[in-house]
């Protein structure tokens, strides 16, 4: 059987939750990478736990990007999708990620039970131009199936796919053991192996095209692991000693991880009864001298307003991170999105004076808390940092992060710094309060308070303490935005067309200005981690570029910019739009910004 | 950020009522909370607390205004939010002496979640409510302990419901230490701050405070015929000056069942309802969830990830 070479492709398996879709895409990712081969992975997770099966709710899915280069994002569309049902083959065409020559595989075991939907799903495909082949799980591979009441199926799928992407079997056997784990029952065993190993030979006797992804052998230590988990560890090595949380999705998984971790590392996690309950705890912490950091998503920044505005006014250092998902209000739980931008910057009542990093990928989530911790600290005003639903789920191979063991501030290393594009702050910043010593430091007794006082921590009502407090608090800010160098650019620093963007859009922006390239298309692209304040440079650099527009995953239109073009407006007075302002759920797709590019120019 | 050295201040001078001046209070003439704030001063003095070991912390109210008014460490946080603040200073630096002020509005009704979790993780502090049975500070509004009838900005007509009963309240959330006070009996209030100051856990103390800006009749302080005092050999001492005009009834403090009873009769008593010195403190259990935990290398922390 013939087999293709591919330098990237991209595949989907669908099915519904609770069937091992998420198992099976770690098993694939691990033998992918222990195969050499560069893998991206997002997984499409249900809002709920195990909706009805064989609904459109019910789709739990892994979307795999394989290369033989480095990867920074999803990428555009899907070349081959696997799909245990009709249903949920129909539900994920609605989001149109595939392209034209995309192989489908359908399962039709479930046919009999609704033959006129899995008809009008054909049809649909045929009239997309989608080839389809059918397959049917063979006998033997059923009767295990029956016997461990379908849970298994996954690896069925997992042997077809094997077959298709010409990977090793011993090495997917392995992974498939290191998954079941050595206690799991070895009868068992036996059984899901002799799925993987009939899937396999299934999709042989298809006669299906196979691929096959060549990649070198890569240099230096790298590690394999999540957004997430990247940004707890990222929590130990920045020092932080105690975490406080309420369970929300996205978030959670952070402090699931740090549950376990940290306190083999000195430091606590506190599950709160509350949002509020959760930041005010970190405020308590961080008042009495030990760094602390607490993790939401949307609706939980949204509760954290008000203590936000108090850890500016009290002066007291504090994390923030939020993993952002789909809103407003509960929104899409299990989407990406990125629209808390403006109540990032903007929110809690009055003035606000604040700083707001992004992470863009797996590799600045491990930073991103030692720039934090470094920013509040010395600055003593909060810092947020935002994830967002596709950085904290993707999973990816990354050259091992250097280990910093931060214990102080002032430890913080250039590199992390050169990271984000800031420079090292001024050492004598000035406090709203002149003296800002910790609980137990005698001679020195101090209150905090979010009222309104002089220098001398006296809550006073007086004009001129009021403009004082509001002209320090900016003042610290008004320090990093001198800090902050020019953003990352991609391209020529005067162009056509300057395309920016923030977090997760990173990978596909980076993508879509190296096709315009070789294109020939004169499309700059400018990506930005700290998100407020805004470099002072910004409106030179701006001025080299004859258009400037924006890449979101957040809501925009004619009328009502979306939120970074919004805060760029605001900051430069360029005429900037929103180039893709859109809050599908879904990340951003290289290929369609550089059609939207090609749009822009004509 | 390091943490201070914290020597308790042996070879300093004792700690005195100047020491821990702070600033006049802005409090109205003859309000209830000077009272507290000065039994509270009495006690800290009484034990030689080094005033750095000391942090006050508050929500919003009149009430939470008092940390500013001790010269000890401090924070007036967000209304509602002091026990929160106060878990995050108790969790990190348990060698602090934690004191929570709190109104009945700020405890019992926008921070009532935060109460409901305190008492039960029964972190060690000792929980000051001072009930003034009105919301004060944002002037004459029905807080959730007003009585029945009494007129309001919000509810002219008379309140409209019977009050929530805080005893009976944290008695029910399985609070370990339950005491009440007020703040004209100064002897009994240093000697209940001192009981709960004592207690391994949460000390919820509730202390009846008189208004005497926009609710002068809310207690009568003047005669003793509509309280007793609860006396037992584990209990708190009645008051030396009105030991023998009020009540007194005996009452043993690991009584459950009678706390419960006596808290939620019309009559007001004051002393010890209820104490548990064995109930679990969280505070207590993270640190040694910390302590027991295998050591790690941040050195290596990675590695599990390595491929
Ligand atoms: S309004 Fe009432 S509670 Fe507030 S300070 Fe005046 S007397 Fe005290």
């Amino acid at each position: 059987m013939s087999v293709e070479k591919r330098s990237v492709t991209r595949f989907e398996l669908l099915m519904d939750a609770g069937f091992g879709a998420q198992k099976a895409g770690d098993i694939l990712l691990a033998a992918f990478v222990a195969m050499g081969e560069y893998v991206y992975v997002e997984p499409m997770i249900p809002a709920e736990i195990s909706p009805p099966i064989r609904t459109p709710f019910a789709l739990s899915g892994i979307i795999i990007r394989l290369a033989d280069f480095d990867i920074t994002n999803i990428g555009n569309d899907t070349d081959l999708i696997l799909a245990s049902h009709e249903v949920v083959l129909d539900r994920r065409l609605n989001d149109r990620e595939y392209n034209k020559k995309c192989t489908i595989l359908l399962d039709t075991g479930d046919r009999e039970k609704s033959p006129a939907t899995y008809d009008a799903v054909l049809k649909r495909c045929a009239d997309e131009g989608l080839a389809v082949t059918l397959f049917d799980i063979d006998a033997p591979s059923k009767e295990i199936l029956g016997e461990i009441s379908g849970k298994g199926r996954n690896l069925f799928y997992l042997g077809m796919l094997s077959y298709i992407y010409s990977m090793d079997e011993a090495i997917v056997k392995d992974e498939i053991e290191n998954a079941l784990g050595k206690k799991f029952n070895p009868e068992l065993k036996t059984k899901n192996i002799s799925l993987y190993h009939n899937g396999y030979q299934l999709a042989k006797g298809l006669g299906l095209v196979r691929y096959k992804v060549e990649a070198s052998p890569r240099q230096g230590e790298k590690i394999l692991i999540d957004g997430n988990t990247s940004l707890s560890m990222g929590i130990i090595d920045a020092g932080f000693k105690l975490f406080s949380g309420y369970p929300i999705t996205p978030a959670s998984s952070v402090m699931h991880n740090l549950a376990r971790e940290l306190p083999s590392y000195g430091g606590c996690v506190h599950q709160a009864e509350d949002e509020i309950a959760a930041i005010g705890v970190a405020i308590g912490a961080y008042y009495s001298g030990v760094p602390a950091i607490t993790a939401t998503s949307g609706p939980g920044l949204s509760l954290k307003q008000e203590f936000i505005g108090y850890a500016q006014s009290a002066e007291i250092p504090l994390v923030v991170i939020d993993v952002q998902r789909g809103g407003p209000s509960t929104g899409m739980p299990t989407k990406t999105e990125q629209s808390d931008l403006t109540p990032a910057v903007f929110g809690s009542h009055g003035d606000h004076t604040k700083v707001v990093i992004s992470v863009s990928n797996v590799i600045d989530c491990f930073y991103a808390p030692h720039l934090a911790r470094y920013l509040t600290e010395k600055l003593r005003v909060p810092v947020i940092i935002m994830s967002d639903f596709q950085t904290a789920n993707s999973y990816k191979v990354i050259t091992k992060p250097k280990i910093v063991n931060m214990n102080n501030v002032d430890e913080i290393p250039d590199f992390i710094l050169e990271r984000f594009h800031i420079r090292r702050l001024p050492d004598n910043i000035e406090m709203v309060r002149l003296n800002q010593s910790l609980p137990g430091t005698p001679g020195q007794m101090r209150r905090v308070t979010g009222l309104n006082t002089n220098a001398q921590g006296q809550i006073t009502t007086s004009s001129a303490s009021s403009q004082r407090g509001h002209q320090v608090r900016n003042e610290k800010v008004h320090h990093v935005r001198r800090a902050l160098t020019t953003p990352e650019l991609f391209g020529p620093a005067a162009n056509d067309i300057l395309v920016v963007g923030w977090g997760s859009t990173r990978g596909a922006l980076e993508e879509a200005i190296g096709l315009a390239e070789k294109q020939g298309i004169k499309a700059s692209g400018m990506h930005l981690r700290v998100v407020y304040p805004l470099p002072l440079s910004l409106k030179d650099v701006f001025a080299k570029y004859k258009k400037i527009v924006t890449v979101e995953v957040a809501y925009g239109d004619g009328l009502k910019p979306s939120p970074l073009a919004l805060l760029l407006r605001s900051e430069t007075l360029a005429d900037i739009k929103p180039l893709i302002a859109e809050a599908t759920g879904r990340p951003v797709r290289p290929k369609v910004i550089l059609e939207r590019i090609k749009e822009a120019l004509q | 950020m390091t943490t201070p050295n914290t020597t308790t201040g042996a070879g300093t001078p004792p700690v005195t009522t100047k020491d821990l001046f702070a600033e006049n209070p802005r409090w109205c003439a003859g309000c209830g909370d000077f009272g507290i704030l000065a039994s509270l001063k009495k006690f800290l003095i009484e034990r030689q607390l080094r005033p750095e070991m000391t942090v006050n912390i508050s929500g919003i109210g009149c009430s939470s205004r008092a940390p500013n008014y001790f010269n000890t460490y401090g924070a007036h946080s967000i209304h509602g939010r002091a026990i929160p603040v106060a878990l995050g200073v108790a969790l990190a630096r348990p060698d602090l002496n934690l004191f929570v002020h709190s109104g009945d509005g700020d405890a019992m009704s926008i921070g009532g979640n935060h109460l409901l979790h305190g008492i039960n993780k029964n972190f060690k502090c000792v929980f000051l409510m001072y009930d003034n049975e009105i919301y004060a500070l944002t002037k004459n509004q029905t807080s959730p302990t007003t009585r029945k009838g009494h007129p309001t900005f919000t509810q002219p007509q008379g309140s409209f419901l019977n009050p929530l009963n805080p005893l009976t309240v944290v008695l029910g959330l399985g609070a370990s230490f339950v005491a009440s006070s007020a703040d004209w009996i100064p002897d009994h209030l240093t000697d209940t701050i001192k009981a709960g100051f004592d207690h391994p856990g949460f000390a919820f103390i509730h202390i009846a405070q008189r208004c005497t800006h926009f609710d002068a009749g809310n207690f009568d302080h003047k005669t003793s015929d509509w309280f007793s005092f609860l006396k037992h050999a584990n209990g708190i001492e009645p008051d030396k000056r009105l030991a023998n005009k009020a009540e007194l009834v005996n009452h043993d403090p690991s009584d459950m069942g009678t706390a419960f009873k006596l808290a939620a009769s019309d009559r007001r008593y004051f002393g010890l309802f209820y104490q548990d010195r064995n109930k679990p403190r969280y505070d207590q259990v993270l640190r040694d969830l910390v302590a027991n935990a295998p050591k790690k290398d941040r050195a290596k922390l990675l590695d599990a990830y390595n491929i």
